[in-house]
């Protein structure tokens, strides 16, 4: 069976840039995302993970922006999906208007906290 | 009533790509839920390294554990999927058939469970080679 795909234009809204959004940030977070739980969660296991651990880790930049990256990528895809989830339920303007500062406000706090973190913190002196 | 309408229209259509959809959604929804709990809590080193330590300790407790391991099984389904449908959607969309959409679907379970076993296995491990401290 063949299908005969054809090309339409589709008016660049922001919800077309939030649907490339979610396609080319999901092939990034495929990478970060599955390198990080192959370390952290199988190889190292949460047993070996304590302060120490993360000093060792965010010694260098590498981890440091490894980490930024993921989070930033991560939580901007994962936040757009649940505005994405939550319009099949809220149809309103008002309620969708509110729905997306609400996730908006989130998002930056939660994406401020991590970053911060991850570039201001100092390994505890020995 | 706008959830009734949409979660019957789940119900309603049960098509393996429908199944496909609605495990992304979970899986999805479960993995951005414990990212936000887990960027604070990570954050808490530097923040506030004792409750840092209380984060860690709650995290090596079993039920935690087994958590973890469904955890790294939706991450894997999620990004298999999501790889499947980017595919479809920005390379190749005359790969959106029933019938296309169907093996590929069956592929995409087969290789997250090939993926996800192993990984259970070892982090099984690590929690029984914990237990009772």
């Amino acid at each position: 069976m063949t299908t005969q795909s054809r090309t339409v234009d589709v008016p660049q809204t922001w919800e077309s840039f939030a649907w490339k959004w979610m396609r080319y940030s999901g092939v990034i977070i495929f990478i970060l995302a599955w390198i990080h739980v192959l370390i952290q969660d199988i190889l190292v296991g949460v047993y070996k993970i304590d302060i120490g651990y993360v000093a060792g880790r965010w010694n260098g930049g590498f981890w440091r922006v490894y980490d930024f990256l993921l989070l930033f990528f991560a939580f901007s895809h994962g936040m757009n999906g649940v505005r994405q989830v939550l319009y099949d339920y809220i149809h309103s303007a008002g309620g969708r208007r509110a729905l997306n500062w609400i996730l908006l406000i989130l998002w930056a706090i939660v994406v401020v906290i991590g970053t911060i973190a991850i570039f201001a913190f100092t390994p505890p002196a020995a | 009533m706008s959830f009734k309408t949409a979660s019957e229209g789940y119900v309603k259509y049960q098509g393996l790509g429908n199944w496909a959809f609605v495990l992304h959604r979970l899986t999805g929804l479960g993995v951005i839920l414990f990212l936000a709990i887990h960027v604070v809590d990570t954050a808490f080193v530097y923040f506030a390294p004792d409750l840092y330590k209380e984060a860690i300790a709650l995290y090596r407790s079993p039920l935690f554990g087994l958590g973890e391991i469904l955890l790294v099984l939706s991450i894997i389904y999620h990004g298999l999927n999501g790889l499947r449908v980017i595919y479809f959607d920005m390379v190749n969309p005359n790969m959106w058939t029933i019938e296309i959409n169907r093996k590929s679907v069956i592929w995409t379970w087969i290789i997250t469970l090939v993926l996800w076993l192993p990984a259970a296995v070892v982090m099984g491990s690590h929690i029984l080679e914990h237990l009772g401290g």
